[in-house]
């Protein structure tokens, strides 16, 4: 668990520095409709962009203003300080607004020598996934035009099968969660997921192996009060869920964007790859962006509480985040008519105001009598 | 006891102040003021006009549902009041105006009472031909299968206008509803109005994924509350190539079909090839009316471009009295040009007002131009540069609307690269020789926020004044309209002062 920190502590851990030296190229990316395993042809390998440890986002500010979300502004922050400089390529989506104009200053200010945009539909229909392919098709080429990289079917049906198999071992892990008692904790996994995104896959796949057999040793995490799910926006930090594990609230499931569900489901290998991955990346996102997926998002929410017995849902949010903001209203709404204690929580992209946090989660885990 | 006596107590001392207010506002206030008879025929003319609309809706509404319908109507939707004080609106609006500018103010808030009492009463009247509309997906296709289109957010840009705290009790609810406060008071007032049931709801509902994340957000929660069928339209981010146009008519096309599956709306090719005409028309007038624009002195200006653009091209396309309105400014345009009148007899300077206009204060371009000579020449909502639509083909002006709808102000700005946003201002600010750009920096539109830097950037390398106004559109509670009128008079006390001479050593 120690090497999982150790990686997440700098936006381009050593591995990414290894795979660099090995002459292997690292495209950044933001958002979750960027399929990984795109990104894992031939050469090429993705690193979702974080920003460990920033403290401030000044100089972003001044850009993006106050009113955006701190994980744009903290992007924006760090590649002005030039801590992407391993980074070769950025793809981006149009996500949300904030997104867009985080695309829109790095491009102004620090133009990176390889960006793309991903025009990702907010519907899903045959012509938007025809679109989708389309995208991903023009983004082929250019990543194969700029940097010699082999894009080619065969190419990309070897990365899904890496891809596939990375999952496998991911989602292995994760379902140890399922149990009445679990062998692992949230902390812990979310940590294991979010090394996974930014170290290239095949170099921290022996250590997620070898932490898997030490997991299965394990006879149970401990004592706890009740079993939590998260569900929100982009969530980086381990010690968001630390803290609320700190309180008795196991986090046994992980819904939103660096998390597992059901973001590591796996890739169709029959057909043409890049439909497939286009096809996936609507399926295996679940963000309100997606303007006509409410009641898929609410579904999959209530699956999994059932799935995982979940006994209350916390939703986070990140501040001036208006997708969620907004969605979250019927959503709460909706999950509370089903049964489902909610807890809705705002927050800062680097984790702040602890104590609050605590206080919100220990009467949280009271209001339903755990 | 107590209490009550202080109420009272309070209501007479405030007697004397509310007497002065209601005289100011009245037309007798209006004949104290003017020295001019004609100026005073125009206003007494618009006035009459006015009331003469509300007198209309109510009475007809009597004598067609009964007195109980009228009482029950004004229940549902109180805020229908408000209206009663469109006449102050127009004594504040035209306040120092004369002539074909007074008139053109006049105008344009007289036909706002004409096509708002059209509207309501086809909400009365015709309630299972209602269509509920976002804001930004225009309703020519609605009209033409012979539906009657609603603005979700209509009323949160109108009645701010008549009372700037008329939508506080909506974005309240809303907020308390569980919506983020920081997201767009335009949403939250239109969401605020849902959960209290102050909105007429139709038999369907189209969105879009426009202008912004909380708008297009906001519908997942308004479909729940309405349960009605809803189609979403999606305009792609990068929109200016013929493969997105494909996708966009495909999208519109899945709209039509949408509504003649769940309204009694059937598509009537010859209808829409007729509103589109009738739009290309006002757009040709609209564009006249720019040119004239474009000398210095202007012969018009403010609510004769932005709000008559704002609510007749979004709402009323090719209606009969939107054209006669636009061939009524073309006129009264030529008139003062002719004549060589300036709208602004002190025209000092030329502005531009970016992001959308300022709802809960339409007063400040008043203000501005009594006390600083700025001329409010033009707006991004008006704004367009597109092709007239080609109707000689169903799929044509399915194309020439997918155009118009993506290449639409708020649509083309908030999407695509920042070219899109920044151009249109340093094109706008060439093409109408203007002074200074003007930024209403809605304190919600956290796209629009994040575009200063740059554009503060770009106007300092071409030496362009820019005032950045703080301000959130439907909220006076966030900045005050005193403090609005200060960042105006610190803009123009420290940016725009002509430099004096130092002094003589």
């Amino acid at each position: 668990m120690k090497r999982f920190q150790e990686l997440l502590e700098s936006p381009q851990n050593d591995l990414v520095e290894q795979a660099v030296a090995d002459g292997r190229i690292p495209i950044g990316y933001s958002c979750s409709f960027v399929p990984e395993a795109f990104l894992m042809a031939d050469k090429l390998f993705p690193v979702r962009l974080h920003a460990p440890g920033i403290a401030g986002t000044e100089i972003a500010d001044i850009y993006l203003s106050n009113f955006i979300c701190t994980y744009a502004r903290s992007l924006l922050e760090f590649a002005l300080d030039d801590r992407f400089d391993q980074i070769q390529g950025w793809v981006f989506v149009p996500s949300c607004n904030h997104m867009q104009r985080l695309i829109d200053n790095l491009e102004y200010l620090k133009k990176p020598a390889f960006s793309h945009v991903l025009d990702v539909p907010r519907k899903v229909t045959g012509a938007t996934i025809a679109w989708q392919a389309e995208e991903l098709r023009t983004l082929a080429e250019k990543l194969s035009a700029h940097f010699g990289v082999d894009m080619s079917d065969d190419s990309l049906s070897k990365a899904i099968a890496e891809w596939n198999s990375f999952a496998e071992v991911i989602r292995s892990i994760g379902d140890l969660r399922k149990r009445p008692v679990p062998l692992i904790t949230g902390t812990e996994f979310h940590k294991l997921i979010m090394a996974s995104l930014v170290s290239p896959k095949n170099l921290i796949l022996p250590n997620i192996l070898d932490f898997r057999k030490e997991v299965e040793k394990r006879d149970g995490i401990g004592v706890f009060r009740a079993r939590l799910m998260l569900a929100g926006s982009h969530l980086h930090n381990p010690e968001f869920i630390r803290v609320i594990e700190s309180q008795g609230g196991l986090v046994v499931a992980d819904h939103f964007c660096t998390g597992s569900i059901p973001g590591f489901m796996p890739v169709a290998t029959n057909g043409d790859p890049i439909r497939t991955l286009a096809e996936h990346s609507f399926k295996k996102t679940l963000c309100p962006r997606m303007m006509e997926d409410f009641d898929r998002r609410l579904k999959a929410i209530i699956d999994t509480v059932k799935e995982y017995q979940v006994d209350g849902v916390v939703i986070e949010i990140i501040k001036f985040c208006d997708l969620w903001g907004v969605d979250s209203m019927p959503l709460v709404d909706a999950l509370r008519k089903e049964g489902i204690p909610v807890l809705k929580l705002e927050r800062e992209y680097s984790l702040g105001g602890e104590g609050q946090l605590r206080t919100r989660v220990q009467a949280f885990i009271e209001s339903m009598g755990k | 006891m107590k209490d009550t006596l202080a109420t009272a107590k309070h209501f007479v001392e405030r007697l004397p102040g509310l007497a002065k207010d209601f005289f100011h506002y009245s037309i007798i206030g209006y004949f104290f003021e003017t020295k001019s008879f004609q100026d005073a025929f125009i206003y007494t003319k618009y006035w009459a006009f006015i009331w003469g609309n509300i007198f209309k809706l109510v009475i007809r509404l009597f004598f067609k549902k009964g007195p109980v319908a009228v009482v029950r109507f004004f229940m549902q939707y109180p805020w229908i009041l408000r209206f009663l004080t469109a006449t102050k609106l127009l004594r504040r609006l035209t306040k120092g105006r004369k002539g074909a500018y007074l008139e053109s103010t006049a105008l344009v808030i007289h036909a706002i009472a004409v096509l708002l009492v059209e509207k309501l009463e086809e909400v009365i009247y015709q309630p299972e031909r209602l269509l509920i509309n976002e804001d930004l997906v225009p309703p020519e296709i609605a009209m033409a299968m012979g539906l009657n289109v609603w603005l979700v957010e209509g009323m949160g840009i109108l009645l701010p206008f008549l009372n700037s705290e008329a939508c506080l009790g909506f974005i309240d609810e809303a907020e308390n509803a569980g919506m983020n406060p920081d997201s767009c008071s335009f949403v939250k007032s239109a969401v605020g109005m849902v959960i209290k049931n102050q909105q007429p709801k139709g038999c369907a509902m189209v969105s879009s994924n426009m202008p912004c994340d909380a708008g297009m957000a906001s519908y997942s929660y308004i479909e729940k509350q309405f349960d009605i069928p809803t189609y979403r339209v999606d305009v792609p981010y990068n929109f200016h190539n013929e493969r997105a146009e494909k996708l966009f008519v495909e999208d519109l096309k899945g709209m039509i079909a949408f509504l003649e599956k769940h309204t009694p709306g059937r598509m009537d090719w010859e209808k829409l090839r007729d509103i589109c005409e009738k739009r290309n028309y006002m757009m040709e007038l609209e564009l006249e009316l720019w040119d004239m624009m474009r000398v210095s002195p202007a012969p018009l200006a403010s609510e004769a471009i932005w709000l008559s653009h704002l609510f007749l091209f979004h709402w009323f396309p090719g209606n009969k009295f939107s054209i006669r309105l636009y061939e009524r400014l073309v006129e009264l345009a030529k008139k003062n040009l002719a004549a060589k009148i300036p709208a602004v007899e002190n025209e000092k300077y030329r502005a531009v007002l970016w992001n959308p206009p300022f709802p809960q204060f339409p007063d400040i371009f008043n203000l501005v131009e009594r006390a600083h000579g700025i001329t409010l020449i033009m707006d991004s909502m008006s704004y367009n540069h597109h092709d007239l639509i080609d109707t000689s083909t169903p799929e044509s002006m399915l194309g020439g609307l997918a155009k118009i709808i993506m290449d639409g102000p708020m649509v083309r700005h908030t999407r695509g690269p920042a070219e899109n946003y920044l151009d249109d201002i340093f094109r706008c600010y060439k093409q109408f020789d203007l002074d200074m750009v003007w930024i209403a920096n809605h304190v919600g539109c956290k796209g629009g926020q994040a575009m200063n830097g740059i554009l503060r950037e770009k106007c300092r390398e071409m030496k362009i004044p820019l005032l950045v106004l703080d301000y959130d559109l439907l909220d006076p509670r966030i900045v005050s309209h005193e403090g609005m009128m200060k960042q105006v008079d610190d803009f123009m006390e420290t940016v725009m002062k002509p430099r004096q001479p130092l002094p003589a050593l």
